[in-house]
């Protein structure tokens, strides 16, 4: 029966490996730690020629794996016990935050690559499902921040928390706002809408005082639960980096925008935004209010953004409208396209590749947009599914989902 | 409100509106053969501009006469562009026809900031603004407050001119009648014996050429370029055929003076001057919301 | 007589100047299958856009079980018992059949934010359900196709291509089916399969009524019980197929060029 074929096990088109749960969650628990020791590597090494050897090695060795028939393990057993997988990263990380307590350096880019794998999650549900273009993704992300910094100033009183959250939502609403009236038409206009409005957020700032100007604003540090994110590791433990709190923020936040992603792939919610996506006259045939299904989908991708927005601006203690440009919400676009486009799990590698490589190698930093554009021309041109393709949709992919 | 001051303020609409229409020109001419949006085409702009100065630097050296260099600058700018519009096409668009309509506005958004970055990274100190040589007169004549400008003058006319010929162009050749031919409906066509694909890259060509032809005069009206002008250059344009219409010459026209107008009327309102273009684009997104095929277009349905 | 289901009155589409549709007047009683012909052009298809909801009429009105419904969007249409099929399939084609089924099912389908994100058991059981209902339709529409249930619908021929369209418009149980040229692209003994599948359909659910696009004369001949022949927009002859099929008019727009 094919209803007992998609509760109890997984549902995909490639073929399965029968394992016991024992072996399921060893083999997830290797690749997970492999994974989180190739990050470290891509973090910790400074040099280039080491750096280079690594870009080298891994597809070396993805391909090693996966002619050994080993990845195609780790692939089903994630697949099985998805839950187990994203737990087991998220302490795997954890741990190597831990590791890299000192290094300042380190930790802000694995920070920032946590941050824009939540807006790129964003992305994923705006663009990848419901497939609404946004070109603003920095813009709701500078919203973000920029409410944070006036919020967090004005309100003492206020739980940081909470102010985090309400960053994300007047960027949610914000962008609502925004794309209500268009709702309705053709696709490339909410494209040409959000270009202007990526453009002109900026210019709107710097001419605005209550903003701080070009100058920008100064934002307080967080401080969640009583934990002071400034001191942020007991010195009794020997101490820590200013950002490490700030990583591990990121990190919860990226995992949660993650699961909920998920969630709403694996529900009827990600199935009529598949179906708008793929055709809104034949939705529209069949009940689906396709403007309902865009508007969800851009609120939860800016309320990602948002809460990204708003940590990012209490790590930097300082934004400027200058931070948040036309060309980084391009790059947002690119991670989500060179990972697979509505393909949640491609979007950390990606992520990892277009914020480290730029900040390891100091050619690519100067070209780096230049790079990324051809990157993402011959993607499109040669290889439209991105790297990590997105696979059938799936609904229950554990035994005890 | 005085008259010589209102005056001033229609003469440089006009040269505004004019510059925008051209570009709309171009977006009406690619949306209308292959119903794709080309958001490269601000970029390609900014390129002729810079392709033009660079000429005009070469010719400098051999202390060419001003009027000789500018009829080169245009003619080898329009052309290179032209050239560079129908590669974009051949290599780029053509070949995503049968993926969804994002993706090849994703490849020409790309292809836009590559060229940017690559003016920027470049064009010898790329990154600041460039002076644009003055090579048309300089005259002018003052009625009270108006100002005018022989130049705008010039360019409003080139401008007009340009739109007209491409009408005709588009109206009255044999080519012009494969162009609507397939924006009519592209299989019955390619029945008729047309070619498909030389009468796409010929659309290509000629709008791209135009955004050539805008990019250098925006250089001569301002006597300054910078690598990143055309993304807003784009994006106004394509607002302009937008709620003119798209696929509709009139349309592109109408639509770009209006941008221009509303500009001009934000700059009057709003004592900041960075307001003009949110309350141009704030009136845009109302209209669009009003009239999504635009003001001038007719209703074409989609078919289904 | 049995009453009629939908009616329309001086239903009139246009585009620009062209009267796509004029002043139509038609009648479809339950139960009954209706072929729709006509040549190229002669508006079948804005017909059932205009009744869909796709398009808005300029005048005239349609009657749902005598409720004035025109102009109102396709998502209400959908409501309120009509579904389709499109001449050039609309299945969303990277989705699997069991996907495309439950698209179908819409208004059976609960969205809740609780219940779709959070309460995953609740939500697992809808999905067992809803698994349930699509597989069991495909198993009496059609035996073969139940086993292709979670394949994507690029993997499928063209047969199985417009089986799964039929059934996406059958699986909310529909008041009236409306089928757009299911032929179109099909071998005549595919088109004949998918015919009788559809009268066994048919013979099990009485009260569903039918309007076929149709280019196949023979196959209008063989299925519909009464049909209505338009062209440019206009009705020029209604009946049984064997008396309208001698109407000179028919000859001379329709079958003369045939």
């Amino acid at each position: 029966m094919a209803a007992n074929r998609l509760v109890g096990r997984p549902v995909s088109g490639e073929s399965l490996i029968p394992m016991s749960q024992l072996k399921t969650q060893l083999v997830i628990l290797i690749g997970i730690s492999l994974s989180v020791i190739v990050l470290y590597g891509f973090l910790y090494l400074e040099h280039e020629w080491e750096i280079g050897l690594l870009l080298v090695t891994l597809p070396v060795a993805i391909l090693l794996l996966k002619r050994a028939n080993m990845l195609i393990y780790f692939q089903t057993a994630a697949r099985m016990m998805p839950r187990f997988t994203l737990v087991s990263f998220v302490l795997g990380v954890l741990a190597l935050i831990l590791l890299l307590r000192h290094e300042h350096f380190a930790l802000l880019m694995l920070t920032t690559v946590l941050l824009y794998v939540t807006v790129s999650l964003g992305l994923t549900i705006q663009f990848g499902f419901a497939g609404l273009v946004n070109f603003a993704a920095i813009a709701f992300f500078g919203i973000g921040a920029y409410s944070m910094a006036v919020l967090n100033h004005n309100f003492h009183a206020v739980p940081d928390l909470v102010i985090i959250l309400f960053s994300g939502l007047i960027s949610a609403l914000l962008g609502a706002l925004l794309i209500l009236p268009i709702l309705r038409t053709r696709g490339h206009y909410a494209a040409l809408i959000t270009i202007a409005f990526g453009i002109l957020l900026r210019t709107f700032l710097e001419v605005n005082d209550v903003f701080g100007g070009p100058q920008g604003l100064k934002v307080d540090g967080l401080e969640i639960l009583g934990w002071d994110f400034a001191n942020s590791f007991p010195s009794v433990l020997g101490g820590g980096s200013f950002y490490m709190a700030y990583a591990i923020a990121a990190l919860l936040l990226a995992a949660a925008a993650y699961l909920l992603t998920r969630l709403i792939e694996a529900s009827w919610f990600g199935l009529n935004m598949d179906s708008v996506r793929l055709d809104e006259v034949a939705s529209a045939s069949f009940g689906i209010n396709a403007p309902r299904w865009k508007i969800t989908a851009f609120m939860v991708g800016n309320f990602f953004a948002g809460l990204a927005g708003a940590v990012y601006a209490a790590m930097s203690g300082f934004i400027a409208p200058a931070s948040f440009n036309f060309a980084d919400s391009l790059l947002l676009v690119s991670i989500v396209l060179l990972g697979g486009i509505g393909n949640a799990v491609a979007v950390i590698p990606a992520a990892l590749l277009i914020v480290v490589l730029p900040e390891k190698f100091q050619v690519i930093q100067e070209y780096r947009l230049l790079l990324f554009g051809i990157v993402v021309i011959l993607i499109l041109r040669f290889r439209p599914n991105g790297l990590i393709p997105r696979g059938l949709r799936q609904y229950f992919t554990g035994s005890s989902a | 409100m005085d008259p010589g001051f209102f005056a001033q303020y229609l003469i440089n609409g006009l040269v505004q509106g004019i510059t925008y229409a051209l570009v709309a020109v171009g977006f009406t001419l690619f949306f209308g053969v292959l119903d794709v949006i080309k958001f490269s085409h601000g970029d390609v702009l900014m390129l002729g501009a810079f392709t033009a100065l660079a000429l005009f630097l070469g010719l400098d050296q051999l202390s060419t006469p001003a009027w000789l260099s500018l009829t080169i600058m245009l003619c080898l700018g329009v052309v290179a562009m032209a050239l560079l519009g129908a590669l974009l096409c051949k290599f780029l668009v053509l070949p995503l026809k049968e993926s969804p309509p994002l993706n090849t506005l994703l490849i020409t958004l790309m292809f836009g900031s590559v060229i940017r970055e690559g003016v920027r990274l470049f064009f010898p100190n790329g990154s600041n603004p460039k002076p644009f040589p003055a090579l048309l007169p300089e005259t002018s004549i003052n009625w009270g407050n108006l100002n005018l400008r022989l130049d705008s003058v010039i360019l409003i006319f080139t401008g007009a001119m340009a739109i007209v010929l491409t009408h005709l162009f588009i109206q009255k050749t044999r080519m012009g009648l494969a162009i609507r031919a397939v924006a009519q409906d592209e299989e019955t066509a390619r029945l008729m014996g047309i070619n498909f694909n030389k009468t796409v890259l010929m659309t290509f060509a000629l709008g791209s050429g135009l955004a050539a032809l805008s990019g250098i005069s925006t250089g001569l009206y301002y006597q300054e370029i910078n690598f990143s002008m055309g993304l807003m250059l784009g994006v106004i344009g394509f607002s302009a055929a937008v709620v003119g219409g798209l696929g509709s010459i009139y349309g592109a026209i109408v639509g770009g003076l209006l941008f221009a107008f509303l500009q001009t009327l934000g700059a009057i309102w709003f004592s900041v001057p960075a307001y003009k273009d949110v309350f141009a684009f704030t009136v845009i997104i109302m209209l669009m919301a009003w009239r999504p095929t635009g003001l001038l277009a007719d209703r074409s349905a989609e078919r289904v | 007589m049995r009453p009629a289901v939908l009616k329309t009155e001086d239903l009139t589409v246009k585009f620009g100047g062209l009267k796509a549709l004029n002043g139509l007047d038609f009648e479809l009683c339950e139960g009954q299958f209706l072929g729709l012909i006509g040549p190229n052009g002669s508006g079948k298809t804005t017909f059932f856009n205009a009744l869909t909801g796709i398009y808005r009429p300029a005048s005239g009105n349609v009657f749902l079980h005598g409720k004035d419904i025109t102009g109102v969007s396709p998502n209400k249409v959908y409501g309120y018992g009509i579904t389709r099929t499109f001449q050039r399939l609309r299945l969303a084609t990277s989705l699997s059949v069991l996907d495309n089924l439950i698209i179908g099912n819409q208004r059976n389908l609960n969205f809740g934010i609780w219940r779709n994100i959070f309460d995953r058991k609740y939500f697992k059981s809808q999905l067992k359900e809803q698994t349930e209902i699509a597989e069991d339709l495909l198993r009496r529409f059609s035996p073969d196709l139940a086993a292709l249930l979670l394949k994507p619908i690029s993997s499928l021929s063209m047969i199985d291509r417009r089986r799964v369209e039929v059934c996406r418009a059958l699986i909310s149980e529909p008041k009236i089916l409306l089928l757009d040229e299911p032929s179109a692209g099909m071998t005549p003994d595919e088109t004949r399969a998918l015919m009788d599948e559809l009268q066994g359909w048919r013979a099990q659910h009485p009260t569903l009524s039918t309007i076929l696009i149709e280019h196949e004369m023979e196959l209008i001949n063989k299925v519909s019980d009464t049909c209505v022949v338009l062209n440019y927009g206009e009705k020029i002859a209604e009946g049984k197929y064997s008396d309208v099929s001698n109407n000179p008019s028919v000859r001379a727009a329709y079958l003369g060029e045939d």
